[in-house]
């Protein structure tokens, strides 16, 4: 079983600035998990704090019972897979795959062998006697992921590893990572600002911002029931509405927007509503009508914007602009008073700003 | 061949081209005179006074010595440059910016005054022997181009490749050796010929610091000119061309001329 | 922690290199010039006072000026033809520069004794010509330190500007043709100001250097076009009076430093890049 990964109260600044507060995080053994957040959100940093780049101001590091926050960055045994590949330009493909090994004092026959093979297993076997600056930029991230795997590290670390690929490329890169770590059933944790990769490759996903982590939980769950608005904007909730409790009877309670307007909503499918939240809902959870009904925000159309199967409209509220949809059979014009229905399954309860 | 340029322009920078590859010319052509005396054009065509180089104890004394000084100094200068220039650009963050500015400061200290200053302060002063105030004149005066080239080579490394050897059990000090360095290679040929060159022609600072028995080759050629105006000059002249020639092939080996326009 | 102090290790014997030996030396000749025996500044006063002082400061003033205004028309036109050239012919126009800039000081300065002397081919081509009052005596006068100064220095002048002039885009240029600008406005109001710290640059290597020169003046200038720099050997290594020498050497400290400062401050305030 691989070791679990710990980091426990770990902070990190560059001079005197902090760029980690407080983080803690645990990556159980064999599992993937992805640090998705914008740059400078401090995933990298988080990353580099691990492989002992830069060094943790408090906390501790541990990985399957061996504390790493005082071991020297050589000492660690980290696999890391580096953005731009970090591949050595002046040695051969072998060379590169072998490097890890020579330090590990293997003998010249025994790293030949095993670089021969890892190379063979990313498929490169043809390359070995070439330098990176005459590979492609899928083989040298191909050699890059042997470096790291030959050596049969622990952890592995992917720092935005396919974010110099093409788009087609990345997607089958992708899926051969995740291939390659769970048949060799290494912990791994994988940084990334793309929210689809992350979400398509990883067990769990910690998503950060301004140092901390906001949420950490399986795609799923995050893409369902964000915890808190950051998360929630993160994930397409593009529409959040402050709302109030007016009345409650059963699972139905009866909402109360700005401007007075009138929202019903059902606890059974949104759970539990307290008195004062906030409604989020992606464009396709917020559909327009302009029948006359006194149910549904009171919105006025803006700008309408064609998206092949749906029309997206931008709209003016009481509770501000919103994006919402709208059927291609009925489109509709600029100035249009209308009524916004939330579809309950496209959304989620939120705390309200004031609370959190 | 010029794209967009109008021909009186181009016309005036044929006589600048013509202004600064004329003089070299001519000191080519008086070195092959057959004549006692300095002229051009040539009057009878003589390689003598490339002998006569030789033949002038002065001028093959000064020569093993500019060589001697320009070896060490531009070795000293690689030795304590290469770590500072490391130094610079690996811990950019964690130095003082007025560290940089100090390793150019003898650029900007005129080097006719180092040169003095050093006589006062370490020949005279400190009782130093000729040959070491020399040298350490030198290693200065060729420090500023050690750290400026090799900052510069270091400025396109990618260091997240000395991190990848570290990742993989290199110690720091191992991965500078292996990867650091000879990605480098080039940038290091680059500030040893530079410093090389730089200490060669060097007048200013060797101007003071030079004693009974040691002098260099530039200081030994004023010398010369002040008391003789035969052609001898002219041929050492045409051997410092020659080799100005060899290090600019070299040069242009390694990292293409452009480099120097940086 | 670590990684703080392994930057300061790294970098200490460079530093002490430059202190010791550098700072200090340079430092002690300049204090000793601020106290003599007869009082503050007094070695200035009187090195301001002597008529024949005062003249070689302002003479070497004038040299590096005229210099440094020559190097910079004669630098930027031909930097400006060598960036536009088709890439081979600017190769071998950079070479052609770099060629005689890595040729030393006294080289080069000796060309200008055959160049210019009695028998030079400059006087045997006027005498060939026939004109009147040739063979000149055109050595040991200012004007030929100058000449042989701004052909020390435009070599200098035209690789820093080649930089420069190379990183105007193309397309800048078309753009400003395009919205009506002659070539000559082009060149007058996109590409010189762009031009401008380069020029400033190349302007402060060129004044310092040539306010500071030696080898150029001693031999093409002689005792007759004193300057400073010759000025400093003759008193520190002819008359040994070294009070002097420290006087004249702090002077060039102090000139090459406020140029620096002040041209570097200007160059900030005159990059239309900067905000």
């Amino acid at each position: 079983m691989a070791p679990a990964l710990s980091l426990s109260h770990v902070s990190a600044h560059y001079g005197a600035t902090r760029i980690l507060d407080d983080l803690s995080l645990r990556v159980d053994g064999g599992e993937l998990v992805s640090l998705l957040g914008a740059s400078g959100c401090g995933k990298t940093t988080t990353l580099r704090v691990i492989a002992g780049f830069l060094p943790a101001t408090t906390g501790t590091i541990t990985l399957g019972g061996t504390d790493l926050t005082r071991l020297p960055a050589h000492r660690r045994n980290i696999g890391i897979v580096f953005q731009n590949y970090a591949l050595f330009p002046h040695l051969t493909v072998r060379d590169n795959v072998a490097f890890g090994l020579k330090q590990r004092g293997m003998a010249a026959a025994t790293r030949a062998r095993e670089a021969a093979e890892i190379l063979k297993i990313v498929g490169l076997a043809d390359f070995s006697d070439r330098f990176p600056a005459a590979l492609s930029g899928g083989q040298r991230q191909r050699v890059a992921l042997a470096r790291a795997l030959v050596v049969r590290p622990p952890l592995l670390m992917f720092d935005e590893p396919l974010s110099n690929l093409d788009a087609k490329l990345r997607i089958d890169m992708r899926v051969e990572i995740r291939q390659l770590q769970q048949s060799n059933g290494t912990t791994a944790v994988f940084v990334t600002h793309d929210q689809e990769e992350a979400f398509s490759i990883s067990d769990r996903v910690a998503i950060m911002d301004s140092g901390r982590i906001h949420q950490f939980d399986t795609p799923e769950t995050l893409y369902q029931r964000p915890a808190d608005s950051f998360v929630a904007r993160f994930v397409g909730f593009v529409n959040l509405v402050s709302l109030q409790v007016s009345q409650r009877n059963g699972a139905i309670v009866t909402t109360q927007g700005p401007g007075g307007y009138r929202l019903l909503l059902d606890q059974d499918r949104l759970g539990p509503i307290p008195d004062r939240f906030m409604l989020a809902a992606r464009p396709d959870g917020l559909r327009i009508s302009d029948a006359d009904i006194d149910e549904g925000i009171p919105a006025t159309v803006g700008i309408r914007t064609y998206l092949g199967r749906t029309y997206h409209y931008q709209v003016e509220t009481a509770s501000g602009p919103l994006t919402a949809t709208g059927s291609l059979s009925d489109p509709l014009g600029a100035g249009r008073h209308v009524r916004l229905i939330p579809d309950l399954d496209q959304c989620c309860i939120l705390p309200d700003k004031e609370s959190t | 061949m010029i794209r967009r340029l109008s021909p009186p322009l181009i016309g005036f920078a044929v006589l600048v081209y013509i202004f600064l590859m004329g003089p070299l010319i001519i000191v080519i052509g008086a070195s092959l005179s057959d004549t006692t005396f300095l002229t051009f054009p040539p009057q009878g065509l003589s390689l003598r006074w490339f002998d006569r180089i030789f033949e002038m104890a002065a001028f093959r004394r000064t020569m093993v010595t500019s060589f001697q000084v320009a070896m060490l100094a531009t070795c000293f200068a690689l030795l304590v440059g290469i770590p500072a220039a490391y130094a610079l650009n690996r811990y950019r963050i964690q130095l003082p910016g007025w560290l940089s500015t100090l390793f150019v400061l003898p650029v900007l200290v005129p080097e006719i005054v180092l040169g003095f200053s050093l006589l006062r302060s370490v020949q005279v002063g400190a009782g130093l022997p000729v040959f070491s105030a020399l040298l350490i004149g030198h290693t200065l005066l060729v420090l500023p181009y050690c750290v400026r080239v090799i900052s510069a080579s270091l400025s396109s490394f990618d260091f997240s490749i000395e991190e990848a050897a570290i990742s993989l059990g290199a110690p720091p000090w191992q991965a500078f050796f292996v990867v650091v360095l000879p990605n480098i290679r080039s940038g290091v040929i680059a500030a040893f010929i530079l410093a090389f060159i730089t200490s060669i022609n060097d007048v200013s600072v060797a101007l003071f610091l030079t004693g009974p028995g040691i002098s260099t080759l530039p200081i030994q050629i004023l010398a010369h000119v002040e008391q003789f105006f035969d052609p001898v000059v002219a041929s050492v002249s045409v051997l410092l061309m020659v080799l100005t020639v060899a290090v600019m092939a070299i040069v242009e080996r390694t990292l293409g001329l452009t480099f120097l326009t940086r | 922690m670590i990684r703080w102090v392994t930057g300061w290790i790294l970098s200490a014997p460079a530093t002490t290199l430059v202190l010791v030996f550098l700072l200090l030396p340079v430092g002690a000749t300049v204090l000793a010039t601020l106290t003599t025996a007869e009082g503050f500044f007094a070695s200035y006063g009187e090195f301001l006072q002597s008529g024949f002082r005062r003249t070689v400061l302002w003479r070497t003033l004038e040299i590096a000026l005229l210099t440094t205004g020559f190097s910079l028309i004669v630098g930027f036109f031909t930097a400006y033809v060598v960036s536009r050239a088709s890439p081979r012919w600017r190769s071998i126009l950079i070479i052609a520069a770099v060629f005689p800039l890595l040729t030393g000081v006294v080289v080069r300065s000796f060309a200008f004794l055959i160049l210019l002397g009695r028998n030079g081919i400059v006087n045997r081509f006027m005498v060939w010509l026939g004109v009147d009052g040739a063979p000149y005596s055109m050595l040991f006068t200012e004007g030929a330190v100058i000449v042989a100064m701004v052909y020390l220095f435009v070599p200098l002048m035209i690789l820093t500007l080649v930089g420069v002039l190379e990183n105007i885009p193309d397309d800048v240029i078309e753009a400003a043709a395009s919205l009506g600008a002659t070539p000559a406005q082009v060149f007058r109001q996109v590409i010189f100001p762009l031009a401008v710290p380069g020029l400033i640059v190349g302007a402060v290597l060129v004044f310092t250097g040539s306010f500071t020169a030696y080898a150029t003046p001693q031999l093409v200038g002689g005792e007759r076009v004193m300057v400073m720099g010759t000025f400093l050997h003759q008193q520190a290594m002819v008359a040994f009076d070294w009070d002097s020498a420290a006087t004249i050497a702090a002077i060039m400290v102090a000139v090459t430093l406020a140029v620096v400062l002040v041209m570097t401050r200007m160059a900030r305030r005159l990059n239309p890049l900067a905000s």
